[in-house]
């Protein structure tokens, strides 16, 4: 959380609570700082919000109507009301986890995100993508070394990372940053799953009890740190 | 002849010009005018152009015939068409043959050619003026009338028809709060999909902090299959819009106008830049415009054709440079849009209906409609329906007008089933439906939308599954990536609707694309995405029988789905002609002569060309 003395503060409603909260601070910004669990992918701190994963969601209330929005794109205003674990997010939320997971199984990531997120079944086919286009390494690559050497290419299906033109610029210097931020990079614990063999893990039986009932509260889960949540990493 | 050489510099120079182009328009009696919209130029509107221009010379009325090529008409179908003055004569379907009979017996006699009339397909008479014909008779033409006066290519018509008027009243009568209040008070909502007041909308960009200037931007990049409404406003009457575009300036305090319009509409572009360049030669664009100290311009940007473009942060990152994906809506563009200062987007037709509003009034605009969504809204009619074309009706009117008494009900002898508006991410709303008004909140609630305004009618030999699938493939393709419920979202709803067609189909797959509908409608990033799901829910809510019937008999009630039907010939018919067996592209069907024929299944791709080649209607879809 960004602070210093010249910060101003608004006062928000985070899930019926009120908290104080640094303005120019998103609402995962401040949900994470108090505590609060919002599981988020593509959402990297110091880097600029996509908004690409959309399982940061929460309702924000306004005259009476709730809107679904990613918190990552929100900045905190006066009076603003969220309510981050409403039984519409976690559904929606399981929902996106239960896609992301059925587009690449092999990742311990999204195994433990769609755990986290309540997923008990997978009813698509299984893909085995090496990519859920998070773009983290992409705003990695461009925002914290100012190299740009990877970027998106293509549109819908066809999209991908990829280099300029194809072929590995010189001024991208192999400092992995890309790679160290991937989440695809770590198989689920049982190894990686051949073509045909892919499955919902769920294999973390301390985690299991949050498959059904998950807290809103962090408890500091092991699940985050396998995704790369942002306050397990903090922690 | 221009009688305008040095710009305008004052409201009273353009009222004299006008004055001068009256009396000399008085002195030609007669007028010719050609469609020259891009459907009747595909059906070779340029060639009759040319031949009754050269009949003209060839009578010696070259001086005293106006022969003007216009926007479009809206009767497409019946293109090319002609309107002759005095008379108010339609002819359509004409050929460059044609044309010398035309003058010489119309234009220089007044006599009628029978043979060239509109025939009424529903009763099957001839109708000898515009004004009789069912199409345009049912319709209020407001904004698409324009079209036939004028010539998109010359600002001194626009200027004869009272163009430019409007922002004469504005620069000289009202200051911007008037006129964002006038709009408010006309209740004009945006024509693009969204329906937003745009007079709010207005209103907040004018309040919008200011730090290096404001944008206002026309948004043409209309790209729904079947839609083709802003395309032929922006071709038809381009200096409309821009006097729209200028009045909204005026009213937000905005320097600087941008047109993003599809490349794959290059009469569009076309007159668009010709129209430009005409403003600033006559001043109405620039600095100091009428001299009222109130300086603008307008830039023409061209769209590479990504569907996702017509999205308003996706078109200004385009406009930008970067890449057409759009961006979190939390902060409204009206405050931060295009290089990060305040910009109002409206549509092509949003923009066209300003200069109306201006002159005669918000109470003139809110006459027509209901109380909650006013004015005319322009449809793009196809599919299966008698006359296809461009319909201008209220808002409020009901669907069955729409399809029964503008369109004229199905075509070939079929039963109207459903119609599909909003383009691709629009609802289907079946027949029993029609008594719906259509405008912008009763269509949203029955699980459609206005939309843009495409209207595509369907009967049944169109199957609803196909339908759902069609549309998704069209947004799969068209979706740019970013988020993944679109993106995933869509692709899995398109497997599942595809499963469905091809027999692979589970009863429970319904109730998962119902729960990934409402997933991919709640959480996308954009409005592409959280329309997407509306085909396949619309259809599921009002044909989900037709689903069944794929999922749990394995068979397509329209007789459309290819892996879920046969075809066969019924030997009782059949004579043994023989012609489907040489007609079919496989070597399916075999038979001696004289003798019943038979398909074999195993070789037959059920393409359908035997049943279309069948004189007897031996061949059955089972």
């Amino acid at each position: 959380l960004k602070e210093n003395a010249m910060q101003q503060f608004v006062t928000i409603s985070l899930d019926g609570a009120k908290v104080r909260a640094a303005k120019g601070n998103t609402v995962l910004d401040t949900a994470l700082a108090y505590g609060t669990c919002i599981p988020h992918l593509c959402y990297v701190p110091n880097l600029s919000s996509l908004g690409a994963c959309r399982l940061c969601i929460v309702e924000v209330v306004s005259n009476g109507r709730a809107k679904v929005t990613t918190s990552c794109t929100l900045d905190v205003q006066e009076g603003m009301v969220v309510v981050t674990n409403s039984d519409k997010v976690r559904r929606l939320r399981r929902n996106i986890a239960e896609m992301l997971v059925a587009e690449a199984p092999n990742s311990k990531a999204l195994q433990c995100l769609a755990v986290r997120c309540g997923v008990e079944e997978v009813r698509y086919p299984f893909r085995n993508k090496d990519c859920v286009l998070c773009g983290r390494c992409v705003r990695a690559c461009g925002e914290m070394w100012r190299a740009k050497a990877i970027g998106f290419v293509g549109r819908g299906r066809q999209r991908r990372v990829s280099f300029p033109f194809g072929v590995k610029p010189a001024f991208c210097k192999m400092c992995l940053s890309c790679v160290d931020l991937c989440p695809m990079t770590i198989t689920p614990c049982g190894g990686p799953m051949k073509p045909g063999e892919e499955h919902l893990c769920g294999k973390c039986e301390s985690q299991l009890t949050m498959n059904r009932d998950f807290p809103d509260t962090c408890v500091q889960c092991n699940l985050g740190r396998g995704f790369g949540c942002t306050r397990a990493v903090v922690v | 002849l221009a009688l305008q050489s040095a710009p305008l510099s004052s409201p009273d120079e353009l009222a004299a010009l006008r004055q001068a182009l009256v009396a000399r328009r008085k002195t030609t009696g007669s007028s010719v005018t050609m469609c020259g919209g891009t459907g009747c130029q595909a059906s070779g509107c340029l060639a009759v152009v040319e031949a009754v221009k050269a009949g003209l010379v060839r009578q010696g009325l070259a001086e005293s015939v106006v022969l003007r090529v216009s926007g479009c008409h809206g009767f497409c179908e019946q293109g090319p068409l002609m309107l002759i003055e005095p008379g108010n004569i339609f002819y359509c379907h004409i050929s460059p043959d044609d044309a010398g009979e035309i003058v010489s017996r119309t234009v220089a006699q007044g006599e009628v050619i029978e043979r060239l009339l509109y025939t009424d397909p529903v009763s099957g008479e001839k109708v000898p003026t515009e004004a009789q014909i069912p199409f345009y008779a049912a319709q209020d033409r407001v904004l698409l009338g324009q079209n036939k006066r004028l010539d998109p290519t010359s600002i001194e018509d626009y200027i004869l028809d009272g163009g430019y008027a409007a922002l004469a009243k504005v620069l000289a009568q009202a200051n911007p709060e008037q006129v964002i209040q006038q709009i408010k008070a006309s209740g004009l909502r945006g024509r693009g999909g969204g329906g937003f007041p745009t007079g709010q909308k207005w209103e907040a960009c004018r309040a919008a902090a200011d730090g290096r200037g404001k944008y206002v931007i026309c948004n043409a990049d209309e790209g729904d299959p079947g839609a083709y409404m802003d395309r032929s406003i922006l071709e038809g009457n381009p200096h409309g819009v821009l006097e729209g575009m200028l009045i909204g300036a005026y009213a937000i305090g905005a320097g600087q106008g941008w047109i993003y319009v599809r490349n794959e509409y290059p009469l569009a572009v076309k007159h668009a830049r010709i129209a430009v360049e005409q403003a600033r030669r006559y001043g109405l664009l620039g600095e100091n415009i009428l001299g009222s100290g109130f300086s603008f311009d307008v830039e023409i940007a061209r769209g590479a054709g990504a569907f996702v473009c017509g999205e308003s942060t996706a078109l200004m990152a385009s406009l930008e440079g970067k890449v057409g994906e759009p961006v979190p809506k939390d902060v409204h563009t009206v405050e931060r849009g295009l290089w990060g200062r305040p910009s109002n987007l409206n549509n092509v037709e949003t923009w066209a209906n300003v200069p109306g509003i201006i002159n005669h009034g918000a109470a003139w605009f809110a006459a027509r409609g209901t109380p909650a969504s006013t004015g005319t809204k322009v449809f793009a009619l196809t599919g299966r329906v008698k006359n296809t074309g461009l319909v201008e009706i209220p808002l409020g009117t009901s669907l069955r007008t729409i399809v029964f008494d503008i369109g004229g009900g199905a075509s070939d002898g079929g039963k109207v089933k459903a119609v599909q508006t909003g383009g691709p991410s629009g609802g289907c709303l079946p027949v029993r439906k029609f008594n719906l008004q259509v405008d912008f909140d009763t269509l949203t609630k029955a699980g459609s939308m206005v939309g843009s305004g495409g209207m595509v009618v369907m009967d049944e030999r169109t199957c609803m599954v196909d339908v759902a699938k069609y549309f998704l493939k069209f947004l799969q393709d068209e979706s740019c990536g970013k988020c993944v419920p679109c993106r995933v979202g869509i692709d899995r709803m398109l497997e599942i609707v595809t499963d469905i067609t091809e027999g692979r189909g589970r009863p429970e797959q319904l109730d998962l694309l119902e729960e990934l509908g409402e997933t991919v409608a709640e959480t996308s990033l954009c409005a592409l995405g959280k329309t997407a799901p509306n085909p396949v829910l619309s259809t599921l809510r009002y044909f989900r029988d037709e689903y069944h019937a794929h999922i749990e008999q394995g068979r397509c009630p329209a007789g459309v789905c290819r892996a879920l039907i046969r075809y066969t010939i019924n030997a009782e018919a059949c004579t043994g002609c023989g012609a489907c067996r040489q007609a079919c592209p496989h070597g399916a069907i075999s038979g001696k002569k004289k003798e019943p024929h038979a398909i074999n299944p195993e070789v037959c791709t059920r393409c359908g060309i035997c049943r279309d080649t069948c004189k007897l209607g031996a061949v059955a879809v089972l």
